[in-house]
């Protein structure tokens, strides 16, 4: 069964008026790091998208070919911020003591980071994983604009897609952001990472290549770090169609088995200069959205 | 509600609490979303497992557990319901008396054992309470009663021998069986000696004498709730005679098979012919339209509370039913036939036989086989040919009377009369006139009266020798023997020591006569029709040769000495008897007074202290300790073994 999962938004809508206000916390201590003008250096072509500045329109390629492709300059991507956020379906899942679903503090956070860009002056993307038919992508660019598209995504996207049994998920997420995202751009990748398929940290980490910063953040809901239940019960997963009878004696394994699960993300990212920092949907997103800033310096 | 309600109730509760328990807790488990399940390692196997095995077994255990603290709290009320014997300090000798008759085959309910099931059930409790010391015997009631078991003090040869026991179709001897038991059990060393009847005390007798259970070797009568009340009829005979069939059916005291259908089926279970009782005791005769292939069955319809006794096999009348007459012919004063007065006498008699008069005796076997009685009217002896003839018949069942006159005292030579008589008789004038002699045989009692103003001319005499190898049925005034009979193989010799001529003595003209010769014609119809005996009357056969019987049950064992082999039929029905080469039929019928299903009375029981219960008080506290015992290690190990496995199991998915 493949259903879109309703998005349990809890403590955590509106998003716009969260993430602002989150913004606002981080945001005075940060630096205008934009250029305004034209470009210096011509940096290639991408497809237009509503929104984009008409300036850059490549009108030659409209006359052309007739297509609408936007001119890009090397200044627009020394610092951009690309934003990963997971939106399979295991994203829906909130616990008792979670402020929301993990894609809704994901979403916060996200959401809060790109109003942070766009307050310096940066480009900002969005590339979803998952996500299905509805998903928008919103490519790199700056403006007061791009944070409500990023928002506008965020908001519309229902939690949809199997990383378990799509295994070509993350890497048709990525494709874009390995394509068009330059030297010094900012790759923010939200997940619970538990149900992403091997070799998804590689290809991860892989995006700290030619000079990108990359920081994955692993959401995990208070229930998955500490696994409160007792008793004898079915636990069903939310993407593989999974269920596993159990008993609260397999906390002790299934924390391990998280660790474990961890462990292997930070080693692999970290060994290729990736940052990696955990993060639950029970903390404040404003303290997760400064650690980012933090460790994307 | 009685205590003990309660008590069995909230009993009841505790063993289902540890049940409930487990089921609450095994209720089935909730189906949660988790995004990480697949992190989530199942309960192992065993864990899961133990939900059920072990929960399962830590319930039985437990419940066992309570079961056997409740026997063990119990013990001095813990009574069940079986026969035991009441006894002080000393060792017992008690002679068990079980009714094996076949009143003992009723039941009271479709579904519940026959009587003798349950009291050889109480027979086998009565052994399972004697001790160390203690002496048992058994003893049968069916009539004849028997000992199945003398006495011993081996409890296993015990309870073997009343395994081996089942129930037959015999009467009942309840008083001879009680003499039996006592006397098994007189001189054991035992000093408390009882006798223990298990009987539904329906011996036929129920107006006779009470049966007494006092004295010095009491009796109890433990089951009295067998006491027979039911009402019984039966099927006491069937006779066939060409295609008539005559169905005798007998009733108990107050039964009555007045309407009740009679049927003649055949060996396919076909009803042959129908017909219906018309009164209580009655004879029911059947005319069947044609000649059937097999055997036949009479069988009374409806329902009483026997059903083995409203069977019987139709037995059918030898072939052999005339009756040989040699005679000379009447001299001219005996009627204008002149025919001999004993054939007209036969003739008058209109016995259901042909009588056929011969001018001489046959000197062939196979001419006397159409035979079933020869009467030889003062025959000059006989030749070799006809005494081995006349011999060889009368072992096969015939009976002859053989009427000794003037002409056989002067046989010429080598004309005798062997093997009936060694020496030939004397004929000289009587000295005394008139029978005087009461008769033996219960046919000729009217005989007997009749002959007692007799005046014959004279009279035969037999020697000495010959005359003690017969039993005198009916002797003259001075004590010589007037009518002698003697058995002969399977056949009977009668010898008179008259003539039937009138011109000899006026015997012929005595209405004694005619009952002497009725009395004779009856005597060979019994011999030539198969043997009906009640079941178990003996059969006794001497000296016999291969000698083998097969009943309605299979082969009949034949108890054998040196002089002669017995055998008792023990249930109703037909019996093949091969004897040598020699064949026949024989009917074990059942006995009358059998189907009378009340209780005689009995007496002595309330006048002393009672020598057992039906009830025993039973001593369980060391059987409930030991399970409990057992409970609690059972727990343990069980507890032990899954602990080890289930810290094995952990063990194992960590790594």
């Amino acid at each position: 069964m493949n259903v879109a999962a309703e998005i349990d938004w809890g403590k955590l809508a509106p998003l716009r008026l969260r993430a602002r206000a989150i913004a606002e916390g981080v945001w005075a201590g940060a630096h205008r790091s934009a250029r305004k003008g034209a470009g210096i250096e011509f940096g290639g072509h991408r497809e237009y998208t509503p929104g984009d500045d008409l300036r850059w329109l490549d009108r030659r390629s409209l006359l052309l070919h007739d297509r609408l492709v936007t001119r890009q300059f090397e200044t627009e991507t020394d610092r951009a911020l690309w934003l990963v956020v997971d939106a399979t379906r295991s994203m829906s899942y909130r616990g008792t003591r979670a402020r929301g679903a993990k894609y809704a503090w994901c979403s916060v956070v996200a959401a809060a980071l790109a109003r942070v860009a766009v307050a310096s002056g940066d480009p900002v993307g969005l590339e979803l994983l998952g996500a299905g038919a509805r998903a928008r992508r919103v490519p790199a660019s700056g403006g007061r604009e791009v944070f409500d598209r990023i928002v506008m995504a965020l908001e519309s996207s229902s939690v949809d897609g199997d990383a378990i049994a799509d295994a070509g998920v993350v890497q048709r997420s990525l494709a874009p952001i390995v394509r068009m995202a330059r030297r010094g751009s900012i790759v923010v990748v939200l997940s619970d990472l538990i149900d992403l398929p091997q070799g998804a940290a590689r290809e991860i980490a892989a995006l700290g290549h030619a000079g990108r910063v990359v920081v994955v953040v692993q959401a995990l809901d208070p229930d998955e770090i500490d696994f409160p239940f007792d008793g004898t019960f079915r636990l069903r997963s939310l993407e593989g169609e999974i269920t596993v009878e159990t008993d609260g004696n397999a906390k002790e394994r299934y924390l391990a088995r998280l660790a474990q699960l961890t462990t292997a993300w930070e080693e692999e990212l970290s060994g290729r200069g990736a940052r990696f920092l955990r993060a639950s949907t029970a903390d404040d997103p404003g303290d997760v959205v400064r650690a980012i800033v933090e460790a994307a310096r | 509600m009685s205590f003990i309600t309660a008590l069995a109730l909230g009993l009841v509760a505790l063993v289902l609490a540890p049940y409930l328990a487990h089921r609450l807790r095994r209720r089935s488990a909730d189906v949660r979303d988790f995004a990480a399940a697949h992190l989530v390692p199942p309960a192992p196997p065993m864990a899961r497992r133990r939900s059920r095995l072990e929960d399962r077994a830590l319930f039985g255990v437990r419940a066992l557990a309570v079961i056997a603290l409740a026997l063990l709290g119990a013990t001095p009320l813990a009574r069940c319901s079986r026969l035991s014997l009441a006894r002080g300090g000393a060792s017992i000798a008690v002679a068990i008396v079980l009714d094996d008759s076949m009143s003992m085959r009723r039941r009271t309910g479709p579904s519940t054992p026959i009587h003798f099931a349950r009291a050889r059930a109480g027979a086998h409790e009565i052994v399972a309470s004697l001790v160390e010391g203690d002496a048992v015997a058994i003893v049968l009631a069916g009539a004849a009663p028997r000992v199945a078991l003398a006495a011993t003090t081996d409890r296993t040869a015990a309870k073997a021998a009343l395994d081996a026991l089942v129930v037959s179709d015999r009467a009942t001897d309840l008083e001879g069986a009680l003499a039996v038991a006592r006397t098994l059990i007189a001189d054991l060393p035992q000093a408390d000696k009882r006798v223990v009847l298990l009987s539904d005390l329906a011996d036929g007798h129920r107006d006779g004498s009470t049966l007494a259970l006092d004295g010095a070797i009491p009796a109890w009568n433990a089951l009295p709730d067998l006491a027979a009340d039911g009402l019984d009829c039966g099927v006491a005979g069937a006779d066939r005679a060409g295609l008539r069939v005559k169905v005798t059916v007998a009733c108990g005291p107050s039964a009555s098979a007045e309407g009740r259908p009679v049927e003649i089926v055949d060996e396919k279970g076909a009803v042959v012919e129908r017909s219906t009782v018309q009164r209580s005791r009655a004879e029911v005769t059947l005319v069947l339209k044609a000649e059937p292939p097999g055997s036949l069955v009479a069988r009374l319809g409806g329902l009483d509370a026997l059903a083995e006794d409203d069977v019987a096999p139709v037995v059918t009348e030898s072939g052999p039913s005339a009756v040989a007459v040699v005679a000379e012919a009447a001299s001219g004063s005996e009627g204008p036939s002149g025919a001999p007065a004993v054939e007209q006498a036969l003739l008058a008699l209109a016995v259901d036989s042909t009588i056929r008069p011969l001018p001489v005796l046959p000197d062939q076997p196979q001419d006397l086989s159409a035979f079933a009685a020869i009467v030889l009217d003062d025959p000059p002896g006989l030749t070799p040919e006809q005494r081995r003839a006349l011999a060889a018949w009368v072992e096969s069942g015939g009976v002859v009377l053989i009427a000794l006159g003037r002409r056989a005292s002067t046989a010429p030579l080598g004309a005798t009369f062997e093997p009936f008589l060694a020496r030939g008789p004397t004929y000289a004038p009587s000295p005394v006139a008139g029978a005087r002699r009461p008769a033996l045989h219960p046919g000729l009692a009217g005989a007997a009266e009749t002959l007692g103003d007799i005046a014959p001319r004279g009279r035969a005499t037999l020697g000495e020798a010959d005359a003690h190898g017969y039993q005198v049925d009916i002797a003259w005034a001075d004590g010589a023997p007037l009518l002698l009979r003697r058995s002969l193989g399977r056949g009977e010799a009668w010898v008179l020591t008259l003539p039937f001529r009138v011109d000899e003595s006026d015997l012929a003209l005595r209405p004694g006569f005619l009952s002497l010769l009725d009395a004779f014609v009856r005597e060979a119809r019994r011999h030539a029709a198969p043997r009906r005996v009640e079941v178990g009357s003996t059969w006794v056969f001497e000296r016999p040769r291969a000698l083998a019987v097969d009943g309605p049950a299979g082969p009949v064992s034949v108890v054998r000495d040196p002089d002669a082999a017995r055998v008792t039929p023990a249930v109703l029905g037909l019996y093949r008897v091969r004897e040598g080469e020699r064949s026949e039929s024989r009917v074990a019928s059942v006995a009358t007074r059998e189907m009378d299903l009340q209780p005689r009375k009995i007496s002595g029981e309330s006048r002393r202290e009672p020598l057992g219960a039906a009830h025993a008080r039973v001593d369980v506290s060391w059987m409930a300790a030991l399970l409990l015992m057992a409970c609690l290690t059972a727990e343990l190990v069980l507890r032990l073994v899954l602990a080890r496995k289930e810290e094995r199991a952990r063990g194992a998915d960590l790594t």
